[in-house]
């Protein structure tokens, strides 16, 4: 083609000789891009022609539902070399995808478990099915029809390390932007591995703003499958301890500790508050001879402090329970249902505590049983005999309450004890004096790690106390009448406590930050996502 | 309540003769002597803490005061008779002013003992290994508890589990004012625990942990009574002691078999061990003879089986009778 052009041009005498020129070289330039364009059509022409496999991937249409197929998914996590040499179904993320020469390594993930998938060129799959794997952007859904097979050497890199799976068939269910806001092996990298070898590391906030990609770390699976678990455990416990399940109302008309640090909501004409705790409510329950009772429940805080251990919407605990003659009883039930949800982890959710601790690493969570009780006065005691200056009545300070929890792990070795009789004035108006010494009160702290999770007391169940320590504390009576109103129709003796669920999560397993133990967090700075 | 009397260096009684040529005063020693008597009458046998400190600090100079004399006496003597055995002297010396220690009666001041009570509870932890209960300390738990009012308490740590009942009320019921700690001079706090060895931890700021049984023995039975200051028969409590643990709890057949034999050999001459009186060696010896089942079968030696019926008539003794 090129010679005939060439040939033609030669007639036309009336140009000049560098006109010609540079009319050939344009004539080469097009003539060598259609010949591209040729070879590309042709190839792509061959491909489709040669490719044999071309039904066995692709990306498949959206599913609305189109039809109910009778397909059998199998889990990864049930992946055993039991089920070796069998066809199987799959559906999974693309964890990572390698290609190299004719083959194509995958390893696909499934909650916390994975699996490692080859594609490879041969009588099943076409070398343009191989390339197809190669580009599946990471995180995408996929569905897989694979062979199960038996390998010589663990796969270390997986969870499911004796088997993998020689892929026949792979479609794109659900595709992921080829640009991820964070890499899941660097927010799955161990504390301090990615400082050394200056490897990537996410950090906080990066996190908790893409936090769904960041929950599908194993970390993070195994947290909130380990929160769920204390949960479960608290029902649990207490349901066998003849507790009640009862709910409350989050919208009330009075703040309940304090008036400080509430939530102000508009309310119609005029304004409410969001609940800092169901305290009231269990409370009136009690009155209303329910006996023992639980709460699972949200609980807002409108503190404006930014620390590890701040949230200001937690998940609380709750529970309160008549008791006999003694508020010792109602610590009992307390700790004996912390123990059991300790027990309850370590028997039920090691895999998950395994899981938490490759990342971070923590020594295992120690406790007694029955749980250690020590008085405030001891308490000061060993801080005096440590050298900390305090008075008799202080409230124990953040750096306190570390420095005793290490003294007290240090003899007992224990992380979780219970620190009894706190003096009257730190505590709240509605806490019951001691009958002894009118300094101090009927009230407890429970501490993780050195970290307060609990605190509860005693009630006063008698209204004329009541009122008197309501003025006492300058609260203004009419706000909390029906408070104390609940109490002038015979009420039993009884006391309770809050826990935080986070924060239990946080220190039973050795974490640093709250914000790792709520699923969407919120505090001053973050209402999102 | 002490160790030993020391006279008076006032006698109250004594006759001086006064002129009469003035009126007379009552004697101002007397009336010290007997308001100093009244006030101890009043706070019923528990003075007042400023005077106790006192008393200890002259107990102490007072004993130190004795014991030079004992060993200048026992030098006088060598310079004097070269032939005299200096240390049977001084030994001698030693043990006449204080009656042996066996008694259980010694100024067992736990202040003096264990430091000054800061306002927490004097707790002593130990840490024992549930498949080797340690019947020692569970004996000496209830003298004790004779002897101070004790809190004791049972917890099983999370490294161990299936704890039988039995160690968990090893410790006797729960005191009825368990809940009040301040009311306790003394807390014992065993816990069940995954430990190679039987670990105490008392003062973690001050003291390092006591590891083995027959240590944390030995530091108990100081808080009954103090060791003996006869340095002769200190060793010979702890040689039984050591016999107890070494040989007949985890010694094999043979060496039970001569610790039996010696033992028995040492209660054909006297009625306990170290002599007239019941020490920590029987204690340990008893316990440990229990828990290796050395002497379970009526082939003990005829003393030996004397000896264990006397312990046994000893209430506090059922403690160690776990299994």
């Amino acid at each position: 083609m090129t010679k005939e052009d060439a040939q033609g041009s030669t007639a036309e005498e009336a140009q000049s000789k560098k006109g010609l020129k540079k009319q050939q070289k344009e004539a080469e330039k097009a003539a060598k891009k259609a010949e591209k364009q040729a070879k590309l059509a042709a190839d792509q022409q061959g491909t489709e022609e040669d490719d044999f496999a071309k039904d066995q991937y692709g990306i498949s249409a959206m599913v609305q539902s189109q039809q109910k197929l009778d397909r059998e998914l199998v889990r990864v996590q049930d992946l055993t070399p039991e089920k070796a040499d069998k066809v199987i179904w799959l559906r999974a993320r693309v964890h990572t995808s390698r290609a190299k020469g004719k083959q194509c390594f995958l390893v696909l993930r499934q909650q916390q478990f994975n699996v490692q998938a080859l594609v490879a060129v041969g009588d099943r799959a076409s070398k343009q099915m191989v390339k197809f794997a190669a580009n599946i952007n990471k995180e995408s859904i996929v569905d897989v029809e694979a062979v199960l097979r038996k390998v010589e050497q663990k796969i270390e890199s997986c969870t499911q390390q004796e088997v993998e799976l020689h892929v026949e068939k792979i479609y794109v269910i659900s595709q992921a932007e080829a640009r991820l806001p964070l890499q899941l092996d660097d927010a799955a990298r161990p504390e301090g591995e990615g400082d050394e070898d200056g490897r990537a590391t996410v950090n906080q906030d990066t996190r908790l703003d893409n936090r769904v990609i960041d929950l599908r770390t194993t970390t993070s699976q195994a947290i909130f499958r380990l929160q769920a678990g204390v949960c479960m455990l608290f029902r649990e416990t207490l349901t066998n301890k003849g507790f009640v399940e009862i709910q409350t109302p989050k919208i009330i008309s009075a703040a309940s500790e304090g008036g400080a640090n509430v939530f102000t909501v508009s309310y119609f004409k005029t304004s409410a508050y969001l609940a800092q705790s169901p305290q009231l409510y269990k409370q009136m329950c009690i009155c209303a001879d329910f006996d023992k009772v639980f709460c699972v429940g949200p609980v807002f805080r409108a503190e404006d402090s930014n620390t590890h251990r701040h949230l200001t919407e937690f998940v609380g605990l709750d529970i309160e329970m008549a008791f006999n003659y003694h508020y010792h009883e109602v610590i009992d039930s307390i700790t004996d249902t912390m123990v059991q949800i300790f027990k309850g982890l370590r028997d039920r959710f090691q895999t998950e505590i395994q899981t938490v601790n490759k990342q971070y690493p923590s020594e295992p969570f120690k406790f007694l049983e029955p749980t250690l009780r020590l008085e405030y006065t001891e308490g000061v005691a060993m801080l005096r005999q440590a050298g900390v200056e305090m008075g008799d009545e202080d409230d124990l300070s953040t750096p306190n309450e570390k420095l005793l929890g290490r003294l007290v792990k240090e003899k007992y070795d224990t992380d979780f004890y219970v620190l009894d009789k706190y003096p009257l004035s730190v505590r709240p108006f509605y806490t019951m004096p001691d009958p002894s010494n009118p300094k101090y009160s009927n009230s407890y702290d429970m501490f993780m790690r050195g970290e307060e999770i609990l605190s509860g007391a005693q009630r006063v169940h008698d209204a004329q106390l009541l009122m008197e320590r309501a003025i006492h504390h300058e609260i203004d009576l009419e706000k909390i009448k029906a408070y104390i109103d609940s109490f002038r129709f015979g009420a039993p003796p009884h006391g309770g406590g809050g826990i935080g669920l986070e924060r239990v999560c946080m220190l039973y397993l050795g974490l640093h930050n709250i914000r790792q133990t709520s699923m969407f967090p919120r505090d001053p700075k973050r209402l999102t996502p | 309540m002490s160790m030993y009397q020391v006279k008076p260096i006032y006698e109250g009684g004594t006759k001086v003769d006064l002129p009469t040529c003035m009126y007379k005063l009552p004697n101002v020693h007397e009336q010290r002597a007997s308001s100093c008597f009244s006030e101890h009458a009043h706070q019923n046998g528990e003075p007042d803490s400023a005077v106790r400190a006192l008393e200890a600090r002259q107990d102490e100079i007072m004993r130190k005061l004795f014991e030079l004399k004992a060993a200048v006496d026992g030098l006088a003597k060598t310079v004097a008779t070269p032939d005299a055995d200096l240390d049977l002297t001084v030994s001698c010396s030693l043990a006449s002013p204080s009656p042996t220690a066996c008694t259980f009666a010694g100024t067992a001041d736990l202040d003096t003992l264990l430091g000054k009570d800061l306002g927490a509870l004097r707790d002593i932890v130990i840490n024992a290994n549930p498949a080797q209960p340690p019947l020692t300390l569970l004996v000496l738990h209830g003298l004790l508890c004779q002897r101070y009012r004790v809190l004791s308490a049972v917890h099983v740590h999370s490294s161990v589990s299936g704890v039988t009942p039995q160690l968990l009320s090893c410790l006797g019921t729960r005191h009825a004012d368990g809940s009040a700690r301040h009311l306790f001079q003394l807390g014992f706090t065993l816990i069940w625990k995954d430990v190679p060895k039987l670990q105490m931890k008392f003062s973690v700021r001050n003291m390092c942990p006591v590891e083995g049984e027959a240590n944390v023995a030995r530091f108990l039975f100081r808080l009954l009574s103090p060791d003996p200051s006869d340095a002769a028969l200190a060793t010979l409590v702890d040689g039984w002691v050591d016999t107890a643990f070494f040989q007949l709890a985890e010694g094999g057949a043979k060496e039970q078999a001569a610790a039996l034999r010696s033992l028995n050999a040492a209660l054909g001459r006297q009625p306990w061990l170290t002599g007239p009186e019941l020490s920590l060696a029987d204690i340990a010896c008893y316990c440990c003879a229990v828990q290796s089942g050395a002497t379970a079968a009526a082939a003990a030696p005829t003393h030996v089986q004397r000896w264990m019926k006397a312990c046994e008539n000893l209430g506090y003794f059922s403690r160690a009778k776990l299994q």
